[in-house]
């Protein structure tokens, strides 16, 4: 270890460079004066200077000394991820003493900077000096990849087998550059990207360079393997994602086929509910949605089937669907042209198909955000076809989007009549009744066009999937009084209907349950067919633990809408509720086949399985897990439907943190107001419980918490706010207060405790006494031995907690 | 966590123990060699260096010379290294450079502080830090001073508060951003929890805050790169990590904390070999070894524009408590990777290796 230091006496040279800042700023007396716009010298930093070090005088040992000692800083730099500064300190170690392993991490650190020109000298010093640099030719067929010379670094990569006929990175590399070559696939960005990152150790050197150099080298297949395993999973990960999208996809497809299986009248049906939803799902999600695979499906989900379009025109309609489809909106629209022009053209009676053509040609004027001539293309098509939903709807929106309100506000409400369950129609006609109030004040009704009176065969509960010509014209001018009176009516239901359910919504919103279900019973008796009524009941049943109430609810909605995937989630937590797991696991899974992006549902399997396994003894911890359980969607809007419920569901996925935070902000509905303590909504709330209850030491109220948190939410609760004190103080009212009403609780929350952040650290810091506490409460569990936790659960449990 | 890792993390190993018969202040390892020194207080109040070689796994003294004052601190970070010359602060408030070859009269002395001086540090020697070699201290008396050896009697530069403004103590002054000829810093942690940074470059007080509890100990990752990393140590167990990579104009700079020690923290010392890992010690005899992990991305601009940091986190690598007593100095050796030693105020100073530090 002793060094023999004598070099060192041979020149004085670094103790001679006299040009620091001291002499620049006289050597005074400088008062600490707090400025507050003192001068920052930001631009200075951030361009190095002083790039180069003065090395002529130095010997050739402390050259070495220095420049081992700058490329190690480098390669501390590139360990951070600073690659500009790595550059900074290679080029500084090149500058006193050229070596190869400088040159070759500066041209890694420059591929990383994408610095490619600049990357390609570096390594071709290296190899000036060193020929047989593997890890150099190898950067260098990186670099002319890029550079997308794929000879050069197909020649690079030959080198390198020949040298190393067992590297399989080279041979990967050579593999897909070859394939770039031949142009046999069209150059992928991410293949580029995959490639930079396949050699980036950084050579270190302790020790002198050559067997610093050596060791590398022997060590480099097994680093590289180590790198590209971890860049496995991130490439995973993207796949993963990918499939999820395409999964979304194929289920909005797999929809299809089974509506357009059925006769026609019903596949007219099946294809518009996708349909709406999308449009539902643009609506709610404004910008987001756009080009989403819902909203894309179909304007030709129209019975393709059973078209009666001459072959051309059904051929261009199908190119225009595709075309829509991928979102290429004007392609779309010339295809439809030219199909409308063949089918006018022939002069042939086709209404119908006529119809479509244009409401789908209107579909992608409105995408375009060309909504006069989306209009002009529905009046044409519900000239062609009254009544027709999709036209109406999408003359509707261009409307809206046109400012003209009460236009759009008068195709809603027939949008209504014909089918009163569209959600996207329901809101719009909220919005903007509330924008025409304020326009036109309370009279703002006299202002509007009358609304056509939907004939009854027209109404979709009726509807028979008959054919509208032009005859049954929109009588808006022929109102009869009686009919007049009829629709006053209609209306009157419907608000009194609607405001009743508003007033259930809120009770929910308040907690009020019990209220909230009379006012839904009430909704029921002016209109039994609505499910979302069902379904909100449902909820109220659950939530004051009338299990068979809420299931017959669901069982209800389900026996109208057979894939209401609320319903199913509801039905399944009320199955929980009567301890039929079996039942509960089988909705569950309906829902998730339904949509298996939704959160709770997977988190409601995997606890039910979990019950279902360790059987029907667990009735009263499921009872009391039961009140905390998170369900898909609170009441929340005024209006709640499937389709918006769809929209948020999606919501929830793609938004990983708002989801978070939405699950959190949703359970405060069903803390227990009995208890003293009141459950823990968020991570802020617990904590504010928890300072109190360290303050007080007070094991009881600790131990009452405990009780009422789900375990499972203990991690997120605590987030990383887990002391040494909190976890005493959890260890001490599991094992006084806890430990003897529920053992199988205090293992939950001891499982979940591990789970938490910072449990790594706060282990490490607890004392040997602290240490023994916990053992003495594992002690104490395995006497209380449950057969909710086996001795191997505590024995591998008692591991994490290093006992 | 690496910590989970089982076998895998890092072990503190104490390999060596000695006990002292005074109070040991400061133990530093001399460059280049397995030799230690240790500085501290004699019970007559006299102060005391003792150089002690590693030797077949024991320490054997070399020498020991005996000083008027009591020695607090050393470093040799100023000295070049063949020279190695030692600088100390002693609590009569004056800096003296040993020539430990011939330690009866300093090479270099002068009175700088009224105080004592709590803390040391030097840059431009040892081949770390680019620019001249300078020392800077810090007292009691308030006043931080950076000395150059070459220039006799007077300070460089002496950052003091302004006439009227209360004194604070300095607990502990750190070189950094020595990578170029001009630029450098210091960085100064006072007794009211106040952490200023001054640019030695322009003159200016670059930043400051606070973080409530008296500054122990602060340390740069690196003194001679640009400045990337700063761990300021506190009274009351906590310490706070900042990236100093990137100063928002009005935020200053991006930083973590961890509370880690249920006592004082009282050195902070990054690995010589990793400026990732630092060991803090505590006040109740303990070492506790961490990792900082640096965030995805590093800087991020704010609603104005303005570039500010981002802050990663830390792990504990490994805790060990090795005494009762405070630890109140700590020293990686800078030639052999995971070798440590540390002073106690049980009058004990500890060799220790720390193992598998290139796993981490």
């Amino acid at each position: 270890m002793i060094i023999n230091h004598s070099f060192w006496e041979q020149t004085h040279c670094l103790k001679d460079k006299i040009t620091c800042h001291l002499f620049v700023v006289p050597a005074a007396v400088f008062l600490l004066i707090r400025m507050k716009n003192y001068k920052t010298n930001k631009d200075t930093r951030k361009t190095y200077h002083g790039i180069t070090v003065n090395g002529t005088s130095m010997t050739k040992k402390e050259k070495v000394f220095i420049a081992t000692r700058e490329k190690e800083k480098g390669n501390e730099a590139f360990a951070s991820g600073d690659y500009m500064e790595a550059v900074t300190y290679y080029t500084r170690s090149i500058s006193v003493l050229p070596t190869a392993a400088a040159y070759n991490n500066k041209a890694q650190a420059e591929i990383k900077l994408q610095d490619w020109d600049s990357a390609l000298q570096d390594c071709e010093k290296v190899l000036d000096m060193e020929p047989n640099n593997v890890k150099a030719l190898m950067r260098r067929a990186t670099v002319n990849n890029q550079l997308k010379n794929y000879e050069t670094a197909i020649e690079d990569l030959n080198k390198v087998l020949c040298i190393e006929p067992e590297n399989a990175v080279a041979k990967k590399n050579l593999l897909e550059t070859e394939k770039k070559l031949k142009g046999l696939k069209p150059v992928s960005k991410t293949e580029g990207k995959g490639k930079r990152i396949l050699i980036e150790e950084i050579e270190d050197s302790e020790g002198s360079e050559e067997r610093g150099e050596n060791t590398e080298e022997c060590g480099r297949s097994s680093g590289d393997k180590g790198r590209r395993q971890a860049a496995g999973p991130a490439a995973m990960g993207s796949a993963q994602r990918k499939a999820q999208g395409a999964k979304a996809e194929g289920r909005e497809q797999r929809r299809d086929p089974a509506g357009t299986a059925d006769p026609k009248g019903t596949a007219e049906e099946g294809a518009q509910r996708p349909e709406q939803q999308g449009e539902a799902d643009g609506y709610s999600n404004g910008e987001g949605a756009r080009g989403s695979p819902a909203e894309q499906q179909p304007p030709g989900a129209h019975g393709d089937g059973s078209t009666s379009l001459p072959p051309a025109a059904a051929e261009l309609k199908r190119e225009g669907n595709e075309l829509f489809k991928g979102g290429q909106f004007g392609e779309a629209v010339l295809r439809y042209s030219e199909a409308i022009e063949h089918v006018v053209g022939l002069g042939e009676q086709i209404p119908d198909d006529l119809s479509i053509l244009y409401s789908n040609r209107a579909a992608c004027y409105l995408k375009e955000g060309n909504c006069s001539d989306c209009i002009q293309d529905c009046n044409r098509a519900l000239e062609l076809q009254a009544f027709s939903l999709k036209p109406l709807l999408r003359r509707a929106m261009a409307y809206e989007s046109m400012e003209r309100y009460r236009q759009a506000y008068v195709d809603y409400k027939t949008v209504l009549q014909i089918d009163s369950s569209i959600q996207a129609a329901n809101d719009s006609v909220n919005r903007i009744t509330k924008t025409l109030i304020d326009q036109d004040g309370s009279s703002w009704r006299e202002k509007l066009p009358p609304i056509p009176v939907v004939p009854v065969a027209a109404q979709r509960h009726r509807w028979d999937g008959g054919n509208f010509t032009s005859e049954v014209k929109p009588s808006n001018t022929t109102d009869t009084n009686g009919e007049e009176q009829l629709q006053m009516n209609r209306e009157k239901a419907e608000e009194e209907f609607k405001t009743l359910k508003n007033e259930g919504n809120d009770f929910v919103k308040n907690g009020k349950y019990e209220e909230a279900v009379n006012k839904y019973s009430e909704c029921m008796k002016l209109n039994d067919k609505e499910c979302t009524i069902y379904t909100n009941r449902a909820l109220c049943y659950l939530k004051l633990y009338k299990y068979e109430e809420a299931k017959q609810d669901c069982d209800h909605v389900l026996q109208i809408e057979d894939s209401n995937i609320k319903a199913f989630y509801r039905r399944a937590l009320a199955y929980k509720g009567l301890q039929n797991y079996q039942a509960s696991v089988d909705d569950l899974n309906k829902v998730l086949l339904i949509d298996p992006n939704i959160l709770e549902a997977k988190n409601e399997l995997e606890q039910v399985t979990q019950l279902l396994n360790l059987g029907s003894s667990a009735v009263t911890g499921s009872l009391q897990k039961q009140r905390k359980k998170i369900t898909i969607q609170e009441v929340t809007e005024s209006d709640e439907q499937e389709e918006g419920q769809f929209a948020a569901s999606e919501d929830v996925v793609t938004d990983d943190d708002t989801s978070k935070e939405e699950v959190q902000k949703s359970t405060p509905l069903k803390t227990s107001e009995k208890l003293t303590i009141s459950e823990p909504s968020n991570a802020y709330d617990f904590g504010q419980i928890i300072n109190v209850v360290n303050a007080n030491k007070d094991k009881v109220a600790c131990a009452d918490l405990l009780t009422i948190t789900d375990p499972k939410k203990l991690p997120v609760l605590l987030s990383n706010k887990l002391e040494v004190e909190t976890f005493l103080i959890f260890i001490q009212s599991l094992e006084y207060y806890v430990l003897g009403k529920d053992p199988s609780l205090v293992y939950q929350h001891l499982f979940y405790l591990s789970k938490a952040e910072r449990f790594k650290v706060v282990l490490g810091l607890l004392s040997k006494n602290e240490k023994e506490q916990v053992q003495q409460l594992f002690d104490l569990l395995a006497e209380n031995q449950n057969h909710q936790y086996s001795s191997e659960d505590l024995e591998s449990l008692k591991k994490v907690y290093e006992l | 966590m690496a910590a989970a890792a089982g076998p895998e993390r890092p072990q503190v190993v104490a390999h060596v123990q000695q006990a002292l018969s005074y109070t040991l202040f400061d133990c530093k390892w001399v460059p280049r060699s397995a030799r230690l020194l240790c500085l501290g207080s004699a019970a007559r109040g006299t102060g005391v260096v003792q150089l002690y070689e590693l030797r077949a796994g024991r320490l054997e003294l070399l020498r020991e010379i005996e000083k008027a004052k009591p020695i607090k601190c050393g470093t040799f970070g100023a000295a070049s290294l063949q020279q190695r010359y030692l600088a100390t602060g002693d609590f009569g408030g004056s800096l003296n450079v040993w020539n430990l070859e011939a330690p009866e009269i300093p090479v270099y002395s002068v009175k700088g502080h009224k105080e004592i001086i709590n803390s040391i540090d030097g840059v431009g020697g040892l081949g770390i830090g680019e620019g001249a070699p300078e020392i800077v201290t810090g007292s009691r008396d308030g006043t931080v001073k950076v000395w150059d050896p070459r220039q006799k009697d007077t300070p460089v530069a002496n950052m003091e508060p302004v006439q009227g403004e209360s004194k604070r103590d300095c607990w502990t002054v750190a070189f950094g951003n020595a990578y170029t000829q001009e630029e450098r810093v210091v960085c100064a942690g006072y007794d009211n929890g106040d952490i200023k940074l001054f640019d030695l470059k322009t003159m200016s007080l670059r930043w400051e805050t606070n973080i409530k509890n008296g500054v122990c100990s602060v340390e740069f990752d690196r003194k001679d790169v640009n400045m990337n990393k700063l761990v300021a140590t506190s009274l009351e167990g906590k310490f706070h990590v900042f990236d100093m990579r990137t100063q928002h104009p009005t935020k200053g700079f991006a930083s973590v904390s961890e509370k880690a020690h249920k006592s004082t923290i009282w050195q902070v010392r990054h690995l010589p070999q990793n400026r990732d890992i630092f060991m803090t010690s505590g006040g109740a005899g303990s070492l506790h070894l961490w990792k900082y992990e640096y965030p995805a991305q590093r800087s991020k601009k704010d609603s104005e524009g303005a570039e500010m940091g981002v802050a990663g986190s830390v792990s504990l690598l490994q805790n060990v408590t090795l005494s009762t007593q405070p630890i109140s100095s700590l020293d990686w050796s800078p030639d052999k990777k995971g070798l440590c030693v540390c002073g106690a105020f049980d009058q004990t100073v500890r060799v220790l290796i720390v193992t598998k530090l290139n796993k981490v």
